[in-house]
């Protein structure tokens, strides 16, 4: 058997996206380009209310409606959903209650969206209308109305952890100071609108979904559930995705009410969403508050920190449970920090749910800590990456809360940063209005714990070789543009030692690859890179013996490299690879599956205390960065000049996706803090648009300087770690640290629109006079 | 249609599209974006918003960018349509469509054909742009992936490679 | 939530011909660009059964440029405004303001007339026809209640358009067709204070010609907006100003975004015969706050919109007053 080779042919590359011709050609077939010729039109009727109960639906005369083929009301799906089974507490179509404006009320399948469209007219809905909250503080109120009978008091979950000796943390600190930071709740605007396409068999009770999702693998527990079918008739499959960043890493409604709508039709049903509604269906970031307190020596070295946290979630539990554990667990595995308490609350109100995105839980703790730490920083007279460098982890670690720290680049990351910014000789040279400001940040490579612990690997890969000697990849990971199937690709092209277009990869098709977990938590090239890299070996171990046979010689003694197989100090030409590949065929009676696994080991899994397993994983990627600001004190407008940011991805299979991947969530940082933000009129979403929705264009989007370092994981597929989210939350910290180097303003609520930026100045302004009044009148 | 709605106009429009010339028979109201995916096929332009605010239906019409979501097909009567499936020479990338994908202009794709026919529309006009110019000519196309910045070195990487 | 109602269209080449379609189709509308009608339409707020389209009449396609000043036909687009060589050397605040309008292809599309006749904006207008519908419609469509103001009559939503401030400070005169016969009145007279008919137009009659005078003060435009594209203004400020020997002798200020019109400050000649100081900018940010009446239309707060229009406001005069003494000194 051959080992690991030094040489790196294909990982390490910058590589062009194996899908990417499809993309710039329009080629490249997304779930709302699929042929739909003979397809029925679905259609959503959406509530108009907060917070009611359904006295009734009358759905008579939309039935009749000529034209119209199916409608479907909550009556139709007795089945709740939800992403973690501890927590499943929605309807596909709200049954009894519904608890937002914009829940799925009915939906109609008719011959064109013109009647479709009719038909959702001529629904009646009676309610009784309940108190509705769109506010934490309104939902906890003593005397609010549950949402959820189980969940009194609008609670989904308290979370209370210690670790350390706080008190005597504080104690000990030269410095204590107490901040309470707030951040608006963020979308995920992903290009790509909803949509779902719905075949259903009715003489086979057969149903072919292919839907807008991160993860086919949920989506088809889901269907099996709530349409109460034997999960071998259904197949999922995902085509090209446009975009995610985690608002399609659960089942949603649009996808079990289109293939409720198909079954009830009894034929194929396609359901696109408009931006609104895509909006609606949400899942994103939840408002959220924090009240941060943290004890600091003169030198910097962090001695306590305590926070307090409460996520508005919306109506349903959706990831909630887990947002609320990660903000918690992931304050660790950043820095060394000697004692921690945390109490997080994620409550329940009458809006759109919440979600996972991009950064999980991670984010706007991340912000409130950065800023806090700089503002301690400057009191004490520290330079901000002087306080960081004072807190440094070093790997093998484990934190406090049981995290497992194996590789550790943030180090590098600060020093490359300060360097390429100038920081020493620029900061406090900019002139007025101008400043410049840093944070750093870390993600999880995949949660090492898996959602559903059903005893299989976290991961699985076939590789199949056969007469044309090309292999194929079959792996259920969705690539929705961030290159997985590239990195798989060049992972089992390495091993092999073979041309990277050798390799095709077929994903996501529930009928052909194996399951996969999905696109969430950065854990695909972490753990299906992995299940490649076993599976390309032992696809190899096949070719190798069958070498070996053809040249006469021990398994140990064959070499490979370039496709070609040849005995180790041998001066023969030795064999190709079409020649090996044949060879190898004909030895193991034709075409060759060969199956790879990972599975993360029970030591990685996180702490024992209850929800320990949130924030485990086998490797955390961090990034520093700096971020340069000019802030027009007139209009309020802050503009983000420059960005240089550095991360440890452990070692970058593919640079060029690396570098857009940093880039990307740099950026997506920005708009979080400059202008995204959802709002609500009476529970009516406001922002819904992208007029509204403030997606940074071109124009005030910055230069990102970047510089990947690379760690070594020990257990990355070739060193690797995640490169996708960890640079995200440090945006935000290192936006509002700028700006107070400008400035000398605070600013404690996100984002940073002109609006606040005014208000603030106004304040301060306000407060300075007064200050200079009474320094008078004394 | 099964209800009481005055029939609509339709007339036979003849346009050219992609460089063929084409005659097809289209209500007065439909969008050129309507048109092109659901009567066409040619599904590469996309649909990203619900009028005019993202981009992702961008098309050449005339050689100018205009949003095929905010265009009457009837409007083209008699124009030149070109769409992202035009760019293409003998099913080879052209420069543009290879910068995209070399330099990962691209990464979920879905706004990159309007990304790409705006930048078209820009090298036509000005083949050398600076960085400025490339900025204004794609002010319209919201990318959630990229941030831009390799979106901007791929137009750089075209205009170099200019003929 | 997005279906493009049914209609037709008529494409009259002349201005007759239009005023005839409009007299015989009384379900109709006039577009030009349509950036602004076709999203409104898919929203439902509207459903002609005819839309006329003017851009097939070739005089309002037309920039003339003559001693009395120039004529810009109602429907040159903005992409085109802002390239003529004329308007770019004359008008550098018509030109910076059709370049504040949306993106490159909405340019394309878009026309200085369809522009100046833009329909008022507001966070609870510009909606899906379920949002509407969910939250009782509003008195600017279908509704009782202005959800802005729920105690007045009146409609609050705000005019958006960019181009109007920056003709406005030139005196611009607008032409209109109609079936009474065409009329010519200044371009201020064409806006009410009123969001839900803020447009000073009979039934029928529609924009040929935007007329400018030959010898237009040095101006310029600023547009505020949280991005630096796509977004109408929160509020936008064009300002003339003339000055002869370090003082102002000429001042006009125009606002649009903040109000149901855009319009000329009044007021202004307080501030002519004067020094450009911090006390003249002062009374200038005064007069700016005074006039404006942003509303809670847009997802930026009102306050702001007040405090950012005098801010521009002050920018623009103080770069125009810059610009001037420094030219008169070298003169």
């Amino acid at each position: 058997m051959t080992v690991m080779r030094n040489t790196r042919d294909v990982v390490g590359q910058p590589t062009p996206l194996i899908d990417g011709v499809e993309k710039v050609m329009g080629a490249a077939k997304y779930t709302a380009d699929l042929p739909v010729a003979d397809a029925l039109v679905g259609r959503i009727l959406r509530s108009p209310v907060s917070h009611a109960r359904i006295v009734g639906i009358d759905t008579a005369a939309a039935r009749a409606l000529p034209g119209v083929r199916a409608v479907i009301t909550g009556a139709d799906c007795a089945a709740t959903y939800g992403v973690l089974p501890i927590a499943m507490n929605e309807y596909p179509l709200a049954r009894d209650v519904v608890r937002y404006r914009g829940e799925p009320l009915a939906a109609v399948a008719a011959v064109d969206a013109e009647t479709a469209a009719a038909a959702l007219k001529l629904i009646r809905c009676e309610f009784d209308i309940l108190p509705a909250y769109y506010t934490a503080d309104a939902a906890r109120a003593p005397d609010a109305v549950a949402l959820h009978a189980n969940k009194p008091g609008n609670i989904e979950r308290a979370v209370h952890h210690r670790f350390g000796d706080v008190e005597a943390g504080f104690a000990q600190a030269d410095l204590v100071r107490e901040h309470v930071y707030a951040c608006a709740e963020v979308a995920h605007a992903q290009m790509e609108r909803n949509a779902a396409l719905v075949e259903y068999d009715p003489a086979r009770d057969h149903l072919t979904i292919w839907s807008t999702t991160q993860v086919p693998y949920y989506v088809h527990l889901m269907l099996a559930r709530c349409l109460e079918m034997d999960a071998s008739r259904i197949r999922v499959v995902k085509p090209f995705v446009g975009g995610g960043f985690g608002a399609r890493v659960e089942t949603l409604n649009f996808e079990i009410i289109a293939a409720l709508l198909a079954r009830a039709a009894g034929g194929k049903v396609s359901l696109r969403l408009s931006r609104e509604e895509t909006f609606l269906t949400h899942r994103g970031r939840p408002e959220t508050e924090i009240r941060l307190k943290l004890g600091m020596t003169r030198a910097g070295r962090l001695t306590a920190c305590a926070a307090e946290v409460v996520q508005r979630g919306g109506a349903y539990a959706g990831y909630g449970i887990i947002t609320i554990l990660y903000a918690g667990a992931l304050l660790q595995g950043l820095y060394d920090i000697p004692a921690i308490a945390y109490d997080g609350v994620r409550v329940y109100a009458n809006l759109p749910p919440c979600g996972a995105m991009r950064g999980h839980g991670s984010v706007d703790m991340r912000f409130a800590f950065e800023a806090l730490l700089d503002r301690m920083a400057r009191e004490i007279g520290l330079d901000p990456f002087a306080v960081r460098r004072a807190n440094l982890l070093s790997a093998p670690t484990e934190t406090q809360n049981g995290l497992r720290i194996e590789s550790y680049g943030l180090g590098e990351c600060l020093d490359w940063v300060e360097q390429a910014s100038l920081w020493r000789e620029r900061r406090g040279r900019l002139g007025t209005g101008r400043g410049l400001g840093m944070a750093c940040s870390h993600y999880v490579s995949g949660a090492a714990k898996p959602i559903h612990w059903t005893g299989e690997p976290h991961a699985v890969v076939h590789l199949r070789l056969d007469f044309d000697g090309g292999v194929t990849l079959l792996t259920g990971a969705a690539d929705i543009g961030q290159g997985s199937s590239t990195v798989m690709a060049q992972a089992a092209a390495e091993v092999l030692g073979i041309r990277l277009d050798r390799v095709r990869v077929v994903t996501a098709d529930s009928m052909l690859t194996p399951k996969d977990n999905g696109s969430y938590s950065s854990r695909v090239t972490f753990m299906v890179g992995n299940a490649t890299i076993d599976a390309a070996r032992a696809l190899l171990a096949h070719l190798v013996a069958a070498a070996a046979a053809r040249l006469g010689v021990s398994e140990t003694a064959i070499q490979h490299e370039n496709e070609t197989f040849f005995v180790a100090g041998g001066d023969g030409p030795g064999l190709s690879f079409a020649d090996v590949a044949q060879a190898a065929l004909a030895r193991e009676g034709g075409a060759i599956t060969a199956k790879g696994s990972f599975t993360c080991p029970v030591e990685f899994q996180g702490g024992k205390h209850k929800g320990g397993a949130v924030g485990a994983t086998m490797g955390f990627s961090y990034a520093a960065q700096v971020v340069e600001v000019a802030v027009d004190h007139e209009t309020g407008m802050v503009a983000v000049e420059k960005v240089w940011v550095a991360q440890d991805c452990g070692f970058a299979i593919n640079p060029l996706a690396v570098e857009g991947q940093i880039q990307g969530a740099v950026w997506m940082g920005m708009g979080q803090a400059i202008g995204e933000e959802t709002r609500y009129e009476q529970g009516l979403a406001v922002h819904a648009s992208f007029l509204d929705y403030r997606v940074p264009t071109i124009i005030e989007s910055p230069p990102i300087a970047l510089h990947i370092v690379e760690s070594i994981d020990p257990n990355g597929p070739f060193g690797a770690k995640e490169a996708s989210e960890g640079a995200l939350a440090g945006f935000l910290p290192a936006l509002t640290n700028a700006i107070a180097d400008a400035l000398g303003l605070e600013i404690d609520t996100l984002p940073v629109t002109p609006d606040r930026i005014l208000e603030a100045l106004a304040h301060r302004q306000r407060a300075r006079r007064l200050a200079k009044a009474l320094e008078e009148a004394v | 249609m099964q209800r009481d709605r005055p029939s609509p106009r339709t007339h036979i429009r003849a346009f050219r599209l992609n460089g063929r010339a084409r005659e097809i028979l289209v209500a007065d109201s439909e969008l050129l974006l309507d048109t092109l995916r659901e009567a066409l096929g040619l599904t590469g332009t996309k649909q990203g918003c619900d009028g005019g605010e993202c981009g992702a239906c961008t098309v050449l019409i005339d050689g100018r960018p205009r949003l095929a979501c905010l265009t009457r097909t009837e409007e083209c009567a008699g124009h030149d349509v070109e769409t992202i499936e035009g760019l293409a020479e003998n099913g080879r990338m052209s420069r543009l469509q290879r910068a995209f994908h070399e330099r990962l202009g691209t990464q979920c794709g879905y706004c990159t054909p309007g990304m790409i026919i705006a930048a078209e529309g820009l090298l036509r006009r000005d083949p050398a742009p600076d960085e400025t110019a490339i900025r204004a000519a794609l002010a319209g196309n919201l990318c959630r992936c990229t941030g831009y910045v390799k979106i901007i070195e791929a137009v750089q990487e075209a205009a170099r490679g200019a003929p | 939530m997005e279906i493009m109602p049914r209609f037709d269209v008529l494409r009259p080449t002349s201005v007759a011909a239009a005023i005839d379609d409009s007299r015989r189709c009384q379900a109709s509308r006039f577009v030009a660009g349509g950036t602004d009608l076709m999203v409104n339409l898919r929203h439902g707020l509207g459903t002609p059964e005819t839309l006329i389209d003017l851009r097939h009449i070739p005089e309002l396609r037309e920039i003339s440029a003559g001693e009395s000043g120039i004529a810009i036909g109602a429907a040159v687009t903005l992409a085109d405004l802002a390239a003529n060589p004329e308007i770019r050397q004359r008008y550098p605040a018509i030109v910076a303001a059709a370049c504040a309008v949306g993106a490159p292809a909405h340019r394309e599309a878009g026309t200085i007339g369809g522009n100046l006749c833009l329909d008022t904006r507001c966070l609870f207008y510009n909606r899906s026809a379920w949002w509407r519908e969910a939250n009782d419609f509003c008195l600017k469509h279908q509704g009782e209640t202005c959800h802005v103001a729920p105690t007045g009559k009146r409609c609050h939503a705000a005019f958006s358009g960019d181009l109007a401030p920056a003709l406005l400070i030139h005196d611009a005169e607008i032409e209109i067709a109609g079936a009474a016969g065409p009329r010519r009145v200044p371009l201020a007279d064409l806006y009410a204070e009123d969001g839900a008919a803020h447009l000073r137009l009979a039934r029928g009659e529609f924009l040929v010609r935007i007329h400018l005078p030959a010898d237009p003060w040095p101006a310029a435009y600023a547009k505020a907006r949280t991005r630096g594209a796509i977004d109408f203004p929160l509020a936008g400020v064009a300002v003339a100003l003339r000055a002869e020997a370090g003082k102002v002798t000429g001042l006009r200020v125009a606002l649009t975004g903040t109000n149901a019109r855009p319009f000329l400050l009044t007021g202004i000649e307080a501030l002519e015969n004067a020094c450009i100081d911090a006390a003249w900018l002062d009374r200038l940010a005064k007069l700016v706050q005074k006039q404006v009446s942003p509303m809670r239309t847009t997802l930026l707060a009102a306050q702001y919109r007040r405090r950012v229009a005098s801010a521009l406001a002050q920018r623009l005069a103080r770069a125009l007053g810059g610009m001037v003494t420094e030219n008169s000194t070298a003169a």
